[in-house]
């Protein structure tokens, strides 16, 4: 892969991610707060943008979205072995609810 | 009530529906909706074709301090106050969300019932409003997790981080 397909990549990347996240925001605002992990504001704004500007935005060479594990001990859980499958996710999932959202700063 | 709305009732009845689908025991109803209890009582048969269970609420906060219940109220609470910090809503618009979210994490097997019922998850959050339970901070993965308010919790250490021996090695554990 050469550096113009992986920028085509990450591309299409951000359209998908922008695409599904408004719609998620439009379907129940709430819920797509807590699975995106991200805060109301940014929400309102995901979910007034049109076509164009989500077009606009998406065109970006740098990915938009960002790890959501900052904590390397929710990284660890998730891909440990030792531990159950259904246990491990439910601990991840406890420590990502109990951290703070990304914001507009 | 003063004046009875034809739309305040239908959506009254809608909140009603909706929270018999998730599993709430009439006792719940009543309290979060105005509706008297020979309408919820018929809404209730004609959604599930049975009388409502009778008997009183689930009342010990001591179950969501044993293991498998923990882990479970642990993450309905965390996103519970999720829901109602970051998303804004609150009261039982916020139970329901948060409900159904927990029912995504935590799939019942398919003939099972959910371990922590709707009743309960409400009982859970009016034990919070209450301050008779509270959360700790685990201090190997500083994770929130549900204990008693008046319970020592300087050196906590959750159920995940520190599992008991032979926890989630039943049979029907294995099973899931």
């Amino acid at each position: 892969m050469n550096t113009n397909d992986m920028m085509a990549e990450i591309r299409d990347a951000n359209l998908n991610y922008l695409m599904l996240a408004r719609q998620m925001i439009r379907a129940d605002k709430a819920c797509a707060i807590y699975r995106l992990g991200i805060s109301a504001e940014i929400a309102s704004l995901l979910e007034s943008l049109s076509n164009a500007q989500l077009l606009k935005l998406s065109s970006s060479n740098l990915m938009l979205a960002r790890f959501r594990f900052d904590d390397i001990a929710i990284l660890g859980m998730l891909t440990s072995h030792s531990k159950e499958r259904g246990l491990s996710q439910a601990h991840a999932a406890i420590l990502m609810a109990g951290q703070p959202v990304e914001e507009i700063n | 009530m003063a004046s009875k709305s034809v739309l305040s009732e239908a959506r009254e009845i809608g909140l009603a529906t909706e929270l018999i689908r998730l599993g709430a025991r009439l006792q719940l109803l009543e309290l979060e909706t105005s509706l008297s209890r020979e309408r919820l009582l018929k809404l209730y048969k004609e959604l599930k074709g049975v009388s409502p269970p009778k008997g009183m609420l689930p009342f010990s906060t001591d179950w969501f301090i044993t293991w498998q219940p923990n882990i479970h109220s642990s993450l309905f609470i965390n996103i519970h106050r999720y829901l109602t910090t970051h998303a804004g809503v609150s009261g039982i618009e916020a139970v329901m969300k948060a409900y159904q979210l927990y029912l995504e994490q935590m799939p019942p097997a398919p003939t099972e019932e959910p371990l922590l019922s709707l009743t309960r998850a409400w009982t859970l959050v009016r034990f919070f409003d209450g301050r008779m339970l509270t959360t700790a901070r685990c201090r190997e993965c500083g994770g929130d997790f549900v204990t008693h308010s008046f319970s020592l919790s300087q050196d906590y250490a959750c159920g995940l981080c520190h599992m008991p021996s032979r926890a989630g090695k039943g049979r029907k554990a294995r099973a899931a």
